[in-house]
C-alpha cells in the first residue's frame, strides 16, 4: 500500500521539479543585488502570518483574527512616534552636521570608538526603532561601522527612560538596573570589537543614499528628502515586523511560559527567545520582565538585554537597513553575545 | 513607489493618526494614554511631510536638469523625472535594471506599501481592542508581592475596589479584613471554559502598548455568565476557599448584584469603578 502511494506520487513529483528550479533560476538572475521577486517573497511572508491567522479565526470565530489586527496596528501606533524621531535625527545628521564633527567627536581609533560610541547611546532617548535609522546615518557620515553598531546596541538599552521604566518596574531592587546597563553597554561594546574584527564591508549594503550635504542644494531640502525617504523605508518594514510579532503573540499563549520556569538554564534560553518573538519596545520590556514572575531574576534579566538588541521588528528594520546579509549574522550573533554577556554579568550582580 | 504615491501615502498615514489620537479616542485600544501627544504630533508630521512633497512636486517638472533631490544619482533623477511625469507602468522596475546595483535610492522601495495597512486600518476599520479572547489565553498577571502593610479598609458598604486590589487582599492581607465585606468590582465578562456557573471579572492592563497585555480575572459564583466581553459591575463578597491572606484563597466572589455598564473610555486600565450609588 505504501509502495503504490510513493510510486503514484513520484510521477507527480517529477513535471513540478523543473518548473520550480526555472523558477529558482529566474530568481537568481539578477546576481547583483536582491532577487527580482524579493518584493513578492516579502509581500508572502506578510501576508502568510495573517492568512494563517485568518483562517485558524475562521475556525474560532474571527476573534483571533481582530486579535491579531489590533496586536499588529498596536505595535505599528507605539512605534512610529519613535521611527519618526530616529529618521528625522538621521535626516538632519545627513543633511545638517559636518562629516568632520564625529571625526572629532570620537576616538580616532576604532577599537576606543567602540565603547566610546556604546556610552554615548544615553542620549537618544527612544526605543529600538530609533537606532536603526540613527546609526546608518552615522556610518554614511564617515563613523566607522563597528562604533555605529556599538551605539546602535546600546542606545535603546541604556537611556535615562529605559533605566527609569526598569528601575520603576524592579521597585527595591537598584541590582537589576545597574545589571541592564552593565550587561548591555558590555554586549554593544563585544559586538563593536567583533565586528573589527571579523566583520566584512560587503555585508553591508552601500549606503549610497546619504551622501551628506552637497553645495548647491538646500539643505532643507535635503533634510526633507532623506527624512521621508528613511521614513517610507524603514516604515514599511516595522509593519512587517509588527505583523510577526503580531502573529507569534496570538499563535502562542502566554501559558506556555509556565511549562519553561522551572530549568535555570532552559529559562534563560526561553526568555531570550521570547524576547525575540515579543518585539517588546524598550521602554515596556521591564513591565513585562517584571510579570514574568515566574522566572528567576537572570532569565529576567536576558530577556531585557536580550529584547532591545535583537527581535523581530528589530531584524526586520536592519534587513531593510543594512542589507539581510548583514541582518541574519548580526542579529545571530548579538543575541548569543547578549545571552552570555547578561548571564555573566547577571551572576556576578544578581 | 510614485511620487504622488507617496503623498498620498504620507497624507494617509498622518490623517489615520490625527483621526485616531485628536479626533477620536481610538488609539485607546492599542496605546497608553500617555501617548497622545506623541501620536498628534506625528500625525501633524506626516501631514506636513506630505504637504511638502505635493508642494516641492511642481518645481520638478521644469526642468529634469535641475534636479530638486538632494541625493540619489544624476541617472536615477532623469530617470524618475521621466517616470514620475509621464506613465510609468513599471513602478521602480525600470530604475532597477537602470541602477545596476538593485537597490534604486531615488525612489521608495516597495515594502513602504504596507504602510497603507496601517493608515488605512485607523481611518476606515480599526480593530477592536483587546477583550475576551485575548483574556481567556493569557495567564492571569501575578500580582506584585511584597506589601506588608495594608491600611484598614473603609466602611463604606458596597466597598468600590479595583480587581488587582481585591485579588491582593485576599491573597496577601494578613489581618483578612476583607471577610465578609460587600465589594463593587467593575471589568468584562470572560467565559470560564472548565467551570460550570462561574465566570470571570477581567481587566486588560497594559504596560506599553496591546502587545503586552496582561490580564486581571476574579472568578465570579452564583450568577448565570452574560456574553463575552460585556462591561459589568458585580456587587458581592468573597466565596471563602482556602486561607484568607495567603496564596492558597482563591480570587472569587461570590456576586450578588450583577448589572450592565458603559464601557468606560479607557478600558485598559484597573481603576476604581466609577458606579453611581443609586
Amino acid at each position: 500500500m505504501q509502495k503504490t502511494e510513493v510510486l503514484a506520487g513520484e510521477p507527480g513529483a517529477t513535471p513540478a521539479d523543473p518548473a520550480h528550479s526555472a523558477a529558482a533560476r529566474a530568481g537568481e538572475a539578477p546576481a547583483h543585488g536582491w532577487p527580482r521577486f524579493w518584493p513578492a517573497l516579502l509581500l508572502g511572508a506578510a501576508v502568510l502570518p495573517g492568512a494563517v491567522v485568518f483562517v485558524v479565526g475562521r475556525w474560532s470565530d474571527g476573534q483571533a483574527f481582530q486579535a491579531w489586527r489590533t496586536v499588529c496596528l498596536a505595535v505599528t501606533v507605539q512605534a512610529l512616534p519613535f521611527l519618526l524621531l530616529g529618521t528625522a535625527l538621521s535626516g538632519a545628521i545627513n543633511a545638517f552636521v559636518p562629516a568632520h564633527v564625529f571625526s572629532r567627536l570620537l576616538p580616532s581609533r576604532a577599537a576606543l570608538a567602540v565603547p566610546v560610541a556604546g556610552v554615548a547611546g544615553v542620549v537618544l532617548p527612544g526605543c529600538e526603532c530609533a537606532s536603526v535609522p540613527v546609526a546608518n546615518s552615522l556610518i554614511s557620515r564617515g563613523v566607522t561601522p563597528a562604533a555605529a553598531f556599538a551605539f546602535l546596541l546600546s542606545a535603546p538599552a541604556v537611556n535615562p527612560v529605559v533605566l527609569t521604566a526598569t528601575a520603576i518596574a524592579f521597585p527595591g531592587n537598584p541590582a537589576m538596573v545597574w545589571a541592564r546597563l552593565l550587561a548591555s553597554l558590555v554586549t554593544a561594546a563585544a559586538m563593536g570589537w567583533l565586528w573589527l574584527l571579523f566583520g566584512r564591508e560587503k555585508w553591508l549594503r552601500p549606503t549610497v543614499r546619504h551622501t551628506g550635504h552637497r553645495p548647491g542644494h538646500s539643505r532643507w531640502t535635503e533634510f526633507r528628502q532623506g527624512f521621508q525617504h528613511d521614513f517610507l523605508h524603514a516604515g514599511g518594514f516595522l509593519v512587517l515586523g509588527a505583523m510577526a510579532a503580531a502573529t507569534f503573540n496570538v499563535t502562542v499563549p502566554r501559558t506556555v511560559l509556565d511549562a519553561f520556569s522551572g530549568s535555570p538554564w532552559l529559562s534563560v534560553l526561553f526568555l531570550a527567545a521570547l524576547a525575540v518573538l515579543l518585539a517588546v519596545c524598550s521602554e515596556a520590556d521591564a513591565f513585562v520582565a517584571a510579570s514574568l514572575t515566574g522566572f528567576s531574576p537572570l532569565a529576567r534579566l536576558t530577556f531585557m538585554v536580550v529584547g532591545p538588541m535583537v527581535d523581530l521588528k528589530l531584524i526586520a528594520l536592519q534587513a531593510g537597513t543594512f542589507g539581510r546579509a548583514f541582518a541574519a549574522r548580526f542579529s545571530a550573533a548579538t543575541a548569543v553575545v547578549a545571552i552570555l554577556c547578561s548571564t555573566i554579568v547577571g551572576g556576578i550582580l544578581l | 513607489m510614485r511620487r504622488p504615491l507617496q503623498v498620498t501615502l504620507l497624507v494617509l498615514s498622518g490623517l489615520g493618526l490625527l483621526h485616531a489620537s485628536l479626533f477620536t479616542d481610538l488609539f485607546l485600544r492599542y496605546v497608553k494614554e500617555g501617548m497622545r501627544p506623541l501620536l498628534i504630533a506625528s500625525g501633524v508630521l506626516l501631514l506636513l511631510l506630505g504637504v511638502a512633497e505635493a508642494w516641492a512636486t511642481p518645481a520638478k517638472t521644469h526642468g529634469a536638469d535641475h534636479p530638486e533631490r538632494g541625493h540619489g544619482h544624476e541617472g536615477d533623477v532623469r530617470e524618475l523625472g521621466r517616470g514620475g511625469d509621464a506613465q510609468d507602468p513599471g513602478d521602480e522596475g525600470g530604475a532597477h535594471d537602470h541602477g545596476g546595483h538593485g537597490h534604486d535610492h531615488s525612489t521608495v522601495p516597495r515594502v513602504a506599501w504596507l504602510l497603507f495597512l496601517p493608515a488605512l486600518s485607523l481611518l476606515f476599520y480599526a480593530p477592536p481592542a483587546l477583550g475576551a479572547y485575548t483574556a481567556s489565553r493569557e495567564a492571569p498577571k501575578a500580582v506584585a508581592s511584597g506589601q506588608r502593610h495594608f491600611d484598614p479598609l473603609p466602611a463604606t458598604s458596597p466597598l468600590p475596589m479595583t480587581l488587582t486590589d481585591f485579588t491582593r487582599r485576599v491573597q496577601q492581607d494578613p489581618s483578612g479584613a476583607v471577610r465578609g465585606r460587600s465589594v463593587l468590582l467593575t471589568g468584562f465578562v470572560t467565559p470560564d471554559k472548565g467551570g460550570r456557573d462561574t465566570w470571570y471579572l477581567t481587566r486588560i492592563i497594559l504596560s506599553c502598548c496591546a502587545a503586552d497585555a496582561q490580564s486581571v480575572k476574579v472568578r465570579i459564583h452564583g450568577t448565570p455568565a452574560l456574553p463575552a466581553n460585556t462591561w459589568v459591575s458585580v456587587t458581592g463578597a468573597w466565596h471563602p476557599g482556602g486561607t484568607l491572606g495567603t496564596a492558597s484563597a482563591p480570587a472569587d466572589l461570590d456576586a450578588r448584584a450583577v448589572r450592565r455598564i458603559e464601557r468606560p473610555i479607557n478600558g485598559y486600565t484597573d481603576d476604581l469603578p466609577l458606579v453611581p450609588s443609586r
